[in-house]
Order: structure tokens, then sequence, then C-alpha cells
């Protein structure tokens, strides 16, 4: 994908995942301390040499958790997009090739689960499921899949009615084949620019369900769960609240701005 | 002697480039270019030769990335490439008139059109709300509307595509600017519509007599209109000179090219006739129908009903026939191909090879087979993701028409058929060009070895230079294959060229059938007389077709 590096938004999504990325994968093995462990002596400290990014109220090294904690944030994001994404896309390219009246029906169905802000949906399922990561991961992805099956859909539909699609049905060929062949091939690109995007409102809502102590269960190192840990000692120590929550800002970021370059690469119009 | 009266537009060494991924692309080079008072002169060229750009250029109403490459643009003398934004706007309007092509995107859909004709008078020659309105309905009623003060209180869409691009021409006049320039003003109207627009603007053209730049890609129609002709071939004006001159004489090899191209009735092109009557695909009362209400759309609205699309339609295709559909667009002739390949359900029956199918599901692998459809855009009628290679074996597996082994044999000797290089089958759709592509869509159809190829619109969205090459292939594969063809047109002169016999089809309703030797007999229908006569002939062509020219315009042209 060169050419999403070629302009501005593409090259600095593409360093702010890159960041992300060796974070959650090699966090855990270059975190200075453990995680875990108390420095009863050096409670809410701000950044020193010793602790790069500062304590939080039980001395925890910051840094450590932060680079602990992104392989579960990422994810949970990568993990409720493509749950999300997956249901989504399938009920959308079935709703759009079969068309007619059940395209009707799960559409009208689709838009009433729409209707519900997403923040709120998601609390009504986590409330049925129960609080952890696992449920919560679930729960967004239940709430992505309305709008990811409008998304593919629109992106069949207008790929349905093409000269080539006709030119299939007129062959007689199987209705397997003109999907799998004739239509998904040039309607997934819309499905995996929103995909991307989504991901970043994956990791914001994992956060904002930690934070209100429904996903993941402390002692873990879930960046949101820390931001709602520390929340208190807010005043005290404005890093322990900070650093957690600019990494969510990073991430989210990276994911968007990305989203965003891989929009304009499948552009057919700069596809000359 | 003409060089001393100051031309209204004097183009002088003008070149343009455009910045792009690729680089600089030059638009246009070196353009000389001289309009006098009063003359006509028509910019003739392709797709992509760069006549609007040149268009554009003289409005300096130009893209982001265009950049002036040298050259000057003078209008009755004064520089335009200097010229600041402000004096631009108070320019345009009142001293350089624009009417483009589609009349329905270049009129505000939320305004009367009354309005949109009296703002141009209040803002250039300072009316008064009043005074611009009468003013506006006088200037509608030269542009021929029966009724312009109730024309005037109307929106865009309800007036029809033909009354719209009056009110647009009645706006370009309206100022009695110095010069008008028409991008193409018929291109997206009905040709009898058309027609009628072009009288108009000779009407308007002796009335007032302001320069004209008329752009066009129609040498029939330019021939008609035009003074004097400037032939523009990739950026660079090849030829340039009275109209008689040019294409009685034409001097250079690419303006030829395109005279040859031209399609005139008399030069046939068709394989010889079929000697049998018997007919190998048949349509008995075929009816179609669009966007049937639902039942719970009928309980609430009594008066829902169905858009037809072709009502009643009966015809016949003989073996190694080639049958022409002719109509204007919304005539329903496309709803018939889309009938006869199962795209579309129908009512009626189709009868082809002695088998009768009465609804779409009963076509089946064979019928689908025997019947192959070419569809009117090359961009779209093949998948982007594919090669080429890939799209022409489709064909060939799905109706097992050679053993696996020897598929990619087949689709060289395809691509060979169709005069394309071996190589394009590791090729993508967008490496190729329009008239590339609609020889592969027409392989694909020919590699089923079908007995009826229904051919909508294949030629429409071409270049003329490309349409001649397209239709002659289509003829020589029809030859050498003998299968029947089915060809969907509006162009009654290639039609004429290619077909045995024509069908005409007005509103979903078929209303003339003749053998094309009787198309100038006096038992045509009304209709096809009218289309007839409304056809851009291009006469005073060549020496060749001077009879042609005589027998045609003896006809009550308007």
């Amino acid at each position: 994908m060169p050419r999403a590096l070629k302009s501005p938004t593409g090259l600095i999504g593409t360093v702010l995942l890159l960041i992300v990325f060796t974070a959650a994968l090699f966090g855990p093995l270059i975190a200075p301390y453990d995680p875990q462990l108390f420095h009863v002596q050096a409670r809410l400290q701000g950044p020193s040499r010793e602790f790069w990014l500062g304590t939080d109220q039980y001395g925890r090294d910051l840094l450590s958790r932060l680079l602990n904690g992104a392989p579960a944030t990422v994810l949970f994001g990568l993990g409720a997009t493509v749950l999300g994404v997956g249901a989504g896309s399938i009920i959308g390219v079935i709703a759009g090739v079969a068309g007619g009246r059940t395209d009707s029906i799960v559409m009208r169905i689709l838009d009433g689960m729409l209707a519900m802000p997403e923040l709120l949906f998601t609390l009504l399922i986590v409330s049925f499921l129960g609080g952890g990561t696992a449920q919560a991961m679930l729960a967004v992805a239940v709430t992505f899949t309305p709008g990811m099956a409008r998304i593919s859909r629109s992106a069949v539909l207008s790929v349905r009615t093409r000269e080539y699609v006709l030119a299939a049905q007129a062959r007689g060929e199987s209705q397997a084949w003109i999907v799998g062949r004739e239509v998904l091939p040039n309607a997934v690109a819309p499905i995996i620019v929103e995909a991307t995007i989504r991901v970043s409102f994956a990791i914001m809502i994992g956060a904002t369900l930690g934070f209100l102590g429904l996903g993941a269960q402390p002692p873990s190192t879930e960046w949101g769960l820390m931001v709602a840990e520390a929340r208190q000692f807010m005043f005290r120590n404005p890093w322990c609240v900070a650093v957690p929550g600019l990494a969510i800002a990073i991430t989210a970021m990276g994911f968007n701005l990305f989203g965003d370059a891989l929009r304009d690469v499948f552009d057919p119009k700069r596809n000359h | 002697m003409s060089a001393l009266i100051r031309p209204v537009l004097e183009i002088h060494k003008y070149s343009l480039s455009y910045r792009t991924d690729a680089g600089e692309v030059m638009a246009l080079k070196d353009v000389d270019l001289k309009i006098q008072k009063g003359e006509t002169h028509a910019l003739v060229g392709e797709s992509g030769s760069g006549k609007s750009s040149l268009a554009w250029a003289v409005t300096r109403y130009l893209a982001e990335n265009a950049r002036d490459a040298g050259g000057a643009i003078l209008l009755s003398g004064e520089d335009m490439i200097g010229k600041s934004r402000a004096e631009l706007e108070a320019l345009r309007g009142k001293r350089i008139a624009m009417v483009f092509q589609d009349p329905a995107s270049s009129l505000n859909p939320t305004m009367r059109l009354g309005e949109q004709l009296a703002e141009v008078l209040i803002r250039h020659r300072g009316l008064s709300k009043a005074e611009a309105w009468k003013e506006g309905e006088a200037a509608l009623s030269r542009t021929g509307i029966a009724k312009p003060a109730q024309m005037m209180q109307r929106f865009p869409h309800e007036a029809s595509g033909g009354e719209k691009q009056r009110v647009v021409i009645a706006a370009a006049y309206a100022c009695n600017p110095e010069l008008i320039i028409f991008d193409e003003p018929t291109t997206a109207l009905d040709i009898l519509t058309a027609n009628q627009i072009l009288d108009l603007f000779v009407k308007l053209r002796e009335e007032t007599g302001v320069a004209a730049l008329y752009i066009s890609h129609d040498l029939g129609l330019v021939s008609r209109i035009a003074d004097r002709v400037s032939v523009i071939h990739k950026g660079k004006i090849v030829e340039t000179g009275p109209v008689e001159e040019v294409f009685h004489r034409p001097q250079d090899p690419y303006t030829r090219r395109l005279l040859a191209a031209l399609p005139r009735p008399e030069d046939r092109l068709a394989v010889s006739a079929p000697s049998t009557d018997a007919a190998i695909f048949r349509a008995e009362g075929i009816t179609v129908e669009y966007g049937k209400p639902g039942f719970l759309t009928r309980l609430l609205d009594k008066n829902a009903a169905a858009h037809v699309g072709a009502r009643d339609i009966s015809l016949k295709v003989r073996p190694g026939e080639l049958l022409g559909i002719v109509g204007e667009s919304g005539s329903g002739k496309s709803t018939i191909a889309k009938a006869a390949t199962g795209l579309h359900p129908f009512a009626g029956a189709v009868e082809f090879d002695g088998r009768r199918f009465n609804r779409r599901e009963d076509f089946d692998r064979a019928y689908r087979r025997d019947v192959q459809i070419v569809f009117q855009h090359p961009d779209a009628s093949l998948n982007p993701r594919e090669t080429i290679g890939g799209i022409l074996s489709r064909p060939l597996k799905l109706y097992n028409i050679v053993p696996r082994a020897e598929v990619a044999k087949r689709v060289a000797e395809l691509l060979e058929m169709v005069l394309l290089p071996r190589e394009f089958a590791q090729r993508y759709p967008h490496q190729l060009s329009g008239g590339e592509k609609q020889r592969v869509a027409i392989a694909r159809a020919f590699a089923a070895e079908p007995k009826l190829v229904i051919c909508d619109e294949i030629t429409a969205a071409l270049d003329v230079s490309v349409q001649a090459a397209v239709a002659r292939l289509l003829v020589d594969l029809q030859e050498r294959s003998g299968a029947a063809c089915i060809f969907i047109t509006h162009d009654l002169n290639l039609i004429r060229q290619l077909a045995h016999r024509i069908v005409v089809m007005q509103r979903g309703e078929l209303v003339d059938t003749f053998d094309v030797e009787e198309a100038e007999s006096p038992e045509r229908a009304p209709y096809t007389r009218a289309l007839l006569d409304a056809l851009p002939v291009p006469h005073d062509v060549t020496e060749v077709d001077h009879q042609a020219r005589d027998f045609l315009t003896e006809g009550p042209t308007a």
C-alpha cells in the first residue's frame, strides 16, 4: 500500500500504528518493571529517570503498565471490529444480493437497532452478559453489526447493477459465483476502509466500558481501566490519567488516519 | 484583409498543462484560433482532445492544477489571461456566455427558471427586477417557447430537456455578448429535440450576429451550422479552414480519418441478407413492467401502477440477419434486450430455435449460451478485478466449449479474432482504452459461439473513429460465425449501414418495421420520417457522398 504513505494523513497514521503495534507485540518484553510491582517509596510521582512516565497510586511504573496493557487494548479493538464487521458484512451482503422482501425485513430490523445510541446499546448488552473483557468485546461487536450491514449492503447494491454483473447473470452463472467473483471483490474496499476506522471506535468504547468498570477488571492493565483507577488521584498526579488517556488517543487516531488514507487510495477517481 | 478588423476572439500560440501524479500533462499545445464578428467557428475533436479545456481556458475557469504554459487569449483585443477575478466575474455572462451540454445540471433546481434568467439581466445590465422579468419573457419568446410567462414561473424539473436548454440559450443571449461558447449543447438531448435546438441556434445567430465557438464531436452536425471549422487532436489544432474546404479537401490525415469514419447509410457494411424466411428468434407480445407496486402500496394508493418499459412487442430475427432496433432514450429498446437475456421478468413468449419460453426462469444454459449480450459502457462491462484472459476464459469454461487444457490457446485466438494482441490476456481492464475494452466484451460474447448476439448501444460511448472500427469488427465476426444479431442504437445513419431490417420504437411501443432498402419509402410511419429528417447527415463531405446527400435533403427538412 505504498500510495497510502504518500499523503501526510496516511504517513502520520501509519507511523502511529507502527508505534502502537510495536508496543502491542513487544510491550510486555521490553517493559522495565513488573506492572504489578509496588514501589511504596515512589507513589504518584511524575516522570523521572527511574520511572520514565511516572508512577500510580500504588507506586507501579506507568510505562510498564502501559506496555503490558497494549496487547489487551489493541486486541480488544481488533477483535470487536472483526466480529462486528464479519457479522455485519454477511448480513449486509445477503440483504443486498437477495433484494426484495428479505432485504426490506432485514434492513428494517437493523434500522431499529441503529436508532439506539451506540454506547447505550453496548451498556444494555453488557448488563445482559455481565462485565468482563470477552463480554464487552461481544457487546461492541453486536453494536457494530447494524452499521456495517448497512455499509456492506450499499456497497453490494452499487456493484450489483454494474454491467459486468448483468453479463454474468445473462451468461447463466450461479448465484454463488456471481457473489463471490463478480460482486464481493469489487465491494470489499469500502468495507475494509470502514472497518479500519471502526477499530478506533471499538478501542474508545472498550476504554469507556473499562472506565465504567464494565469491561476488564483489576488488576488488568487495560488502558481504560487504568484511567478509571487513577481518576481520584488526578489532581495529585495528572500523569497517571494523562498517560493511558494519551495512549488511547494515539491508537484511535492512528487507525482513524490510516483508514482515511485507505479511503483515498480506494477512491475510484484516483484509480485512473 | 480580415486582419484589419479586430477578431472577437483571438487565441495565439496558447498552451495549457495540467499537473498530475504522472507529472505535467500538456492539454493544449500552441493553439491558434481566430473568430470574427458574426462567425460560427466549430471546434471538432474526440474525447480527450482538449476541446473542453480550450473552452475553460477562454472563460478563465480553470481547474486548480491547470497552468497557462504560454501564448495569449484576446477577447476583442483585451488580454484575458491577466484579468483579475473581479474583472472576470463582471465579464462572464456579459461579454462571454456559455451553453453547456447538460441543461439539467447547468440550471439551479431550487430556483424558478425566470429568476435564473432575470438574475443575469439584473447583474449585467443593471435592470430593475420588474424590467428584468419582462426582458426575460421577451428573451424566452425569441427562443420559440410558446408561453414564456408561464415558463418563467416554472422550476427546472417542470420543464423538458429541450425547454431547459432553450432557457439556458436565452440566458446566454440575454446580454448581447460578444462571444458565446457552445459546449456540445445538443449531445444530452434526443435527436428530435436536438434538431429543434439547432434550428434555434441558426435563427438566433442570424438575428443577433454574435460570434460563436461551437464545440462538438459530431462532424455531420458541424457541417450544417458552422462557417469555419478547426479540428483538434491531442491538444493540437491539426487543421483549420472554411467548412466546405475542410470537408471537401481535408489536408490532415487525422481529419481524413475522422471523415472516413462517419457512418453513411449508402456505405453498406452488412453481410448478405439471409435467404430463408424462417425465424431463429421470435418475440411474441413481450411486455415488461418496472417497479410493480407492492401489496401495501396498492392498499394505500389505488392509482399506483407499474411503469411499462415495453408493451406488446413482437419481432423476429432470421438466422444470420442483423436486426436494428432504433428509438430515443426511454423508448424501451434496452428493455427488450434485458427481457430477451433473462435480466428482467417479462410477460409474453420468446421462441428460439424451435423452443418456446414463457418465463425468464425457463431460460436454460443452452439458451443462455446461444443468446449473448454486449453492453453499452465498455468501462462497466468488464470486471475490474479480473484479467482479460480470466474474463474471456469464463464462457469457455462455463459452457465447456473447449477442453480445460486448451482454454489459454482459445483465449489467444479470441483476442486475435477481435484484432487485439495476445499479450492482453495478462492485462486488467483499466489498462485498456474504451475501444479495446469493447472489443474484449464482443470477444466474450462470441466466445460462447452463440446463434444470436444482442448489442445494446455498443458504439454509443465510443468516439467516431473507434465506432466505425467496432461496427466493422462486429459485421466481420457475424460473417465468420453466421450468428444473427440484434443491434440496438439511436444512430440511424449507423444502423442503415449495418442492418437488414429495422424496427422503430417509441415510448415502449413498436411503431414501425421495415427492410433497410425501404427506409426512404413514403409508407414509413410519421415518427420514422421525423427521425430520419432530424438526422444531421454529413452532407458535402466527400464526392462519393453527393448522391446520398441529394436524396436525403429532399425530405421536408426544417
